[in-house]
């Protein structure tokens, strides 16, 4: 019975912000470790080191094995507000084929959310993924309160954020139900959410297998969807969802329809770019 | 403001002096006494190059705004230039891709809802997807390409029509999309004097019906230099078949000048004068130098095509193409022109790895033969530098290596034709209509991204007029059997191909070297 | 006699195909070449005679034979121990200079009624090389009975030899078997005159292929293909139009035919191409190529000598390819001798150029390794001179 108390404190505990927009609890028995914040993994040198490591390993590697065939990435070209990318997932390859097909400018201010029992049960290996692809810890099993908020805080610090709602890797290729933390963040944070879908990867390195097979790979990328005043987060996951499941199917539908000029103000940017001869690196080219 | 260009005589104070070489540099050191050339510094690029292309718009020269000449429903054609300009290619946003975004927010607004735009590629491979959405930007790309932003094709006898014989008896064929439309726009980049004006149109769009009337070597050889357009053959009959096109079509020209700010960062030592070298240029170019000098070609080239340059808008003017011009060359001019006091023996300069017919390829001999002693030759105004009778000294690797898929009629032109004669006026008689008229390489035109099969005539023919002028030609680090070919002497080292051409100019020549690149126009008095 | 003979060893044959044909074990010790004192060759009939050569060639079925590439199928056509040697212009006893047409049909081996081929004026396609007076042996030079050039007797029959026209030297006469090849090989071709006709290598069957398509049937545009410089000015000389390297073949090829290249996989094929090609030089290689840039419907004559080689049947059976072997000689469509073509042809052509180095039979290893080499080192035949032997003045 003493031990009731604590378990009650603990409840209390978790329930402290009541009338906050909450996700459901975990349950007690997907209780994880205390989650390390990783500041490092975002903040120089490890940021330069990576962009070495990726310019000069992985991402030659991945193009290399896959050939991605990018569609859609202008809605990203653009975007200055933090967003969050949000894509199915049937493979360990689909966040190496996702980087890659992200742009420079993106990629290089992009977290990705891995599963905090997976890839963080060991420490070690928690480091690796975060240097190898800036990765941070994200409860899966429903999304803990401390998982979403500091999901919400990189967000507003200006990171987008990488994540796979369905929580695991799809067993056949087919989309899964979408846990609700996207809708919930998208509510706090008021983030554009951008539906990708990625088809390929479940032959380049299916659930279960170890070494990589070359193979082509699509990535689709669909026109960012934002919380509408008054939507429910729930009915807001469901709408990714089925924007995600639309991109799968059959070829790309026209985003918008109509004349040029209608594709053409829908693509504006929201500030203009900088000038010409402003300080751009050696390597700005395509 | 920067420094103006300058010739700097050679003491014994002076540091080596830097010589591109192919894909490659290296420093030599020149004889006491040589002239060196130098650019001018880049000039000031403008600060709002946006408001300065909305104010060119809407104020153009000797022309209605371009608003009003935009309405619902007219047949609206953009051509701009292709990949060959700027050299090298411009880190995003290109100066094209700024203009183009504002005309085509006016279109947008005036409500013109049949917009294309076209490639003004001439006879020159097509651009590849990548490199039209790096020129035009993103948003432009994603909203035209692929049904409304193409590439024109001159060999597409549906897409092309005859508009007429110029008093002088050139023909004159246009885009027949552009020669349809309600108003067509040029947007142009004027990297060196020779490009836009009327030759944006007449050459950019037209078919080797139309350019052959100018791309002959009887035209070259009479214009000296192309470079300078009032002494320019080239020119004057360019402005004939522009007129015509003028008198046929409305046409709004938009030109754009850019400053000679042509390496990024990194290399920034190729930029400046040896004198200037801080200790980390002194760095960067050892480092440079042992890297080339160690990475094969293959590596070598994926690097230096990979360099984007930063240029600054200097000027950008619209309207009426005379007029426009004119102010265009006079930016040009102002960034490039370097005077030099009288005419020399000898002249040295290193032809480097790019020119405008091998952007993302390796440059091929003859193509060296184009840049060395067509483009890097003619750049003066008045006179050549180097007197009649004079030698010219290149350094390039010159190596057998071509292009399969960008220059194959360059294969065969080098091996078939130069095989026999290198006399451009005899490979003009009796091979051009043989390789124009090929159905294999206008196929690879059309289709592939390969330059026309007449091209490395016109490659060629480009440097007549210095092979007529000139005594000697004279490679130094080519490879033998290759500069043999091209019906040029080879020298291993500098002081050897001295040596050679004091055989020809007599004892203790006069030399000059011309410091490009940055590209320099060479005013001779 | 003094000769060089060839015997049959398995364990010397393992050797030298170990040593993949290297000269120093494909003519040493432990090789299936022999210099040695061996018998004379008794007449085995009626109509035969003695032959003292005066100088022989060494063939390039020689040097197969010798560093153990040549095909295992000729195996069965030839009885060992063999001199080898067909290319030979030797004396009779009576002093008479002949050439020797070294095939042995069903008339030297004393058969009647001869075999249809024979009975054709085709003794190349004898059907009865294993039977007669003498042993298995396709030639002179590959039968046990008969000797052959590289030593200092050999026997013939009398229908075999061709008397040598006085003006023509030796040296020109020892390649007139060969060019008989050539011919026998260009009359089958029948080039048209508006064809375009390739003739793939250029040592001395390529040689003597361009300069007997040039005289024989002319086509609108003769090219050869040569890797070596000295081939080059000979091939020139002999009458191509253009002499094009291995390495650029497909692209001066299609120049030449206005063909289109693709690039394939792995290597390069031409759609349209060459009328007609004369394969010269044996190689699975040299014949790979041929059959990518003959045009559909095109010719490609195997005149060197194959082995067992590695070929794309795909472009044959896609562009319908007439491939045709060619071996030897006989009595062509206007009912004369090969060889009296041959030996028509032979004075006008220079052919003492193309002959050279000479070598003794004592310096048979020698000879060989420059065979091997020849095109590298600037030579095109390389024969032995039994010349001062006894017999010649």
């Amino acid at each position: 019975m003493r031990f009731e108390l604590l378990r009650d404190l603990e409840l209390v505990r978790r329930g402290w912000r009541w009338g906050q927009v909450r996700p459901e609890w975990p349950e007690p028995a997907a209780a994880i470790p205390e989650l390390p914040s990783l500041e490092w993994a975002r903040a120089e040198p490890v940021r330069s080191l990576r962009w070495l490591v990726q310019q000069g390993l992985w991402l030659p590697f991945t193009r290399l094995m896959t050939r991605p065939e990018v569609e859609g990435d202008e809605w990203l070209r653009d975007q200055d507000r933090a967003m969050i990318l949000v894509s199915n997932h049937v493979s360990h390859a689909d966040t190496h084929v996702l980087l890659a097909a992200l742009p420079d400018r993106v990629r290089e201010r992009t977290v990705v959310g891995a599963a905090a029992d997976y890839w963080y049960r060991r420490p070690w290996l928690g480091r690796l993924v975060s240097f190898w692809l800036n990765t941070f810890p994200f409860a899966r099993s429903g999304g803990a309160q401390g998982v979403l908020h500091s999901s919400s805080r990189l967000l507003r610090s200006g990171w987008h954020l990488l994540i796979y709602p369905e929580g695991t890797r799809s067993p056949d290729g087919r989309l899964q139900e979408f846990k609700p933390g996207v809708g919930h963040l998208a509510g706090e944070t008021r983030a554009p959410v951008v539906p990708i879908h990625v088809q390929g990867t479940h032959r380049v390195m299916p659930k279960g297998r170890r070494i990589p097979l070359p193979a082509p790979v699509r990535v689709r990328i669909g026109r960012p969807l934002h919380l509408e005043p008054g939507e429910a987060s729930r009915s807001f996951t469901r709408r990714v969802e089925r924007a995600v499941g639309e991109l799968g199917g059959g070829s790309r539908a026209p985003e918008v329809v109509g004349s040029w000029i209608e594709r053409w103000r829908a693509t504006a940017p929201a500030r203009r770019r900088p000038r010409p001869g402003g300080g751009r690196g050696p390597a700005g080219g395509a | 403001m920067g420094r103006p260009g300058a010739v700097i005589e050679v003491d014994r104070n002076t540091p080596p002096t830097l010589f591109h070489f192919g894909e490659g540099v290296r420093l030599e050191r020149l004889p006491l006494g040589t002239r060196v050339v130098y650019p001018p510094d880049p000039l000031p690029p403008i600060a709002h190059p946006e408001r300065a292309i909305r104010r060119a718009l809407a104020h153009p020269l000797d022309d209605d705004p371009l608003k009003s000449l935009l309405r619902p429903g007219m047949r609206l054609t953009i051509a701009f230039d292709d990949l060959s300009l700027p050299l090298p290619p411009m880190v995003q946003p290109d100066v094209r891709q700024l203009v183009l975004e504002e005309v085509i927010e006016l279109a947008a607004a005036a409500g013109v809802e049949d917009v294309h735009l076209i490639v003004a590629n001439s006879l020159h491979r097509r651009m590849t997807a990548e490199e039209i959405r790096h020129v035009v930007g993103d948003r432009v790309f994603t909203t035209f390409y692929p049904d409304r932003l193409y590439n024109h094709d001159a060999e597409d006898t549906e897409g092309n029509v005859f508009l007429g014989t110029t008093a002088m008896g050139e023909e004159v064929t246009l885009n027949r999309r552009a020669a349809e439309s309600d108003l067509l726009i040029y947007v142009n980049l004027t990297l060196v004097p020779m490009d836009g004006g009327h030759k944006s149109l007449a050459t950019g769009l037209g078919s080797y019906r139309s350019i052959r009337a100018h791309h002959t070597v009887h035209t070259l050889r009479n214009s000296r230099s192309y470079m300078h357009p009032p002494d320019s053959a080239l020119h004057h009959a360019c402005t004939r078949q522009g007129q015509l096109i003028e008198d046929a079509v409305r046409c709004f020209h938009i030109e754009t000048a850019v400053n000679n700010h042509c390496f990024p960062a990194l290399v920034n030592f190729m930029q400046k004068r040896e004198t200037d070298w801080t200790a980390a240029d002194q760095a960067a170019y050892l480092t440079v130098k042992q890297l080339t000098d160690l990475a094969p070609p293959a590596v070598k080239r994926a690097v230096f095509h990979s360099m984007r340059a930063p240029y600054g808008l200097t000027a950008v003017h619209a309207g009426q193409v005379d007029a426009v011009h004119e102010r265009t060359l006079a930016a040009v001019e102002r960034q490039m022109l370097v005077e030099v006091e009288g005419q020399t023996d000898i002249v040295t300069f290193g032809v480097p790895y790019l020119g405008p017919y091998n952007v993302n390829a390796s440059m091929n001999p003859v193509l060296v033969v184009c840049m060395g002693l067509g483009y890097l030759f003619n750049l003066y105004r008045g006179r050549p530098v180097v007197r009649p009778g004079g030698v010219v000294i290149l350094f390039h690797p010159c190596r057998y290596e071509f292009d399969s898929v960008q220059h194959p009629s360059y294969i065969d032109f080098y091996d078939e034709v130069l095989a026999d004669t290198t006399d451009p006026a005899e490979i003009e008689a009796r091979y051009e209509r043989c390789f124009a008229e090929d159905a294999w390489y206008r196929q690879l035109y059309r289709r592939s991204h390969a330059y026309h099969g007449v091209h490395p005539f016109y490659a060629w023919y480009w440097a007549a007029h210095a092979m007529e002028y000139v005594g000697d030609v004279i490679v130094v680090g080519g490879e033998r059997e290759t500069v043999r070919h091209l019906g040029f002497k080879c020298a291993s080292t500098l002081a050897d191909a001295l040596e050679m051409a004091e055989q020809t100019v007599g004892r203790h020549p006069s030399i000059t070297h011309l410091r490009f690149p940055p590209l320099m126009l060479a005013d001779v008095r | 006699m003094l000769a060089v003979q060839f015997i049959r060893s398995l364990p010397a044959y393992a050797l030298v195909r170990a040593s993949r044909g290297h000269p120093a074990v494909a003519t040493g010790d432990l090789s299936m070449l022999h210099l040695g004192d061996v018998e004379e060759p008794r007449l085995p009939g009626p109509g035969w005679v003695r032959v003292r050569p005066g100088l022989s060639g060494i063939c390039g079925s020689d040097l197969s034979a010798i560093t153990g590439h040549a095909s295992r199928y000729l195996d069965a056509l030839t009885s060992y121990p063999f001199v080898p040697g067909h290319e030979v212009v030797g004396v009779l006893e009576d002093g008479t200079r002949v050439v020797v047409e070294p095939a042995l049909g069903c008339r030297p081996r004393g058969l009647e009624p001869p075999c249809r081929p024979c009975a054709e004026g085709m003794p190349g396609r004898c059907e009865r090389v294993t039977e007669g007076v003498v042993g298995a042996g396709l030639q002179i030079g590959y039968c046990a009975d008969t000797g052959g050039g590289w030593g200092e007797v050999l026997v013939a029959h009398e229908s075999q030899l061709h008397q040598v026209p006085a003006g023509l030297p030796d040296e020109a006469a020892v390649l007139v078997e060969p060019l008989a090849c050539c011919v026998h090989a260009v009359l089958q071709g029948r080039a048209a005159p508006e064809e375009v006709v390739v003739v793939q290598g250029a040592g001395t069957i390529g040689l003597l292929t361009v300069a007997a398509v040039r005289r024989l049937t002319p086509p609108r545009r003769l090219i050869c293909v040569a890797k070596h410089p000295v081939q080059r000015e000979h091939a020139l000389r002999l009458g191509a139009d253009q002499v094009v390297t291995p390495d650029r073949l497909f692209q001066r090829l299609r120049f030449a035919t206005g063909a289109r290249r693709l690039g394939g996989p792995d290597r390069p094929l031409l759609l349209g191409g060459v009328d007609l090609t004369f394969e010269c030089t044996g190689s699975g290689r040299g014949l790979d190529e041929a059959v990518r840039f003959t045009r559909a419907g095109g010719r490609v004559l195997c005149v060197g000598m194959p082995g067992r080689e590695e070929v794309d049947w795909a472009p044959i059976w896609q562009r319908e390819l007439t491939v045709t072997g060619s071996y030897a000689y006989g009595t062509e469509r206007d009912g004369r001798r090969t060889f009296e073509l041959a030996l028509e042809l032979a004075p006008e052509l220079e052919l003492e150029r193309l002959a050279g180095p000479l070598f003794p039979l004592g310096e048979y290893r020698r000879a060989v390794a420059y065979a091997r080499a020849a095109g590298r080192l600037g030579a095109v035949k390389v024969a032995f001179d039994l010349r001062d032997r006894q017999g010649w003045d």
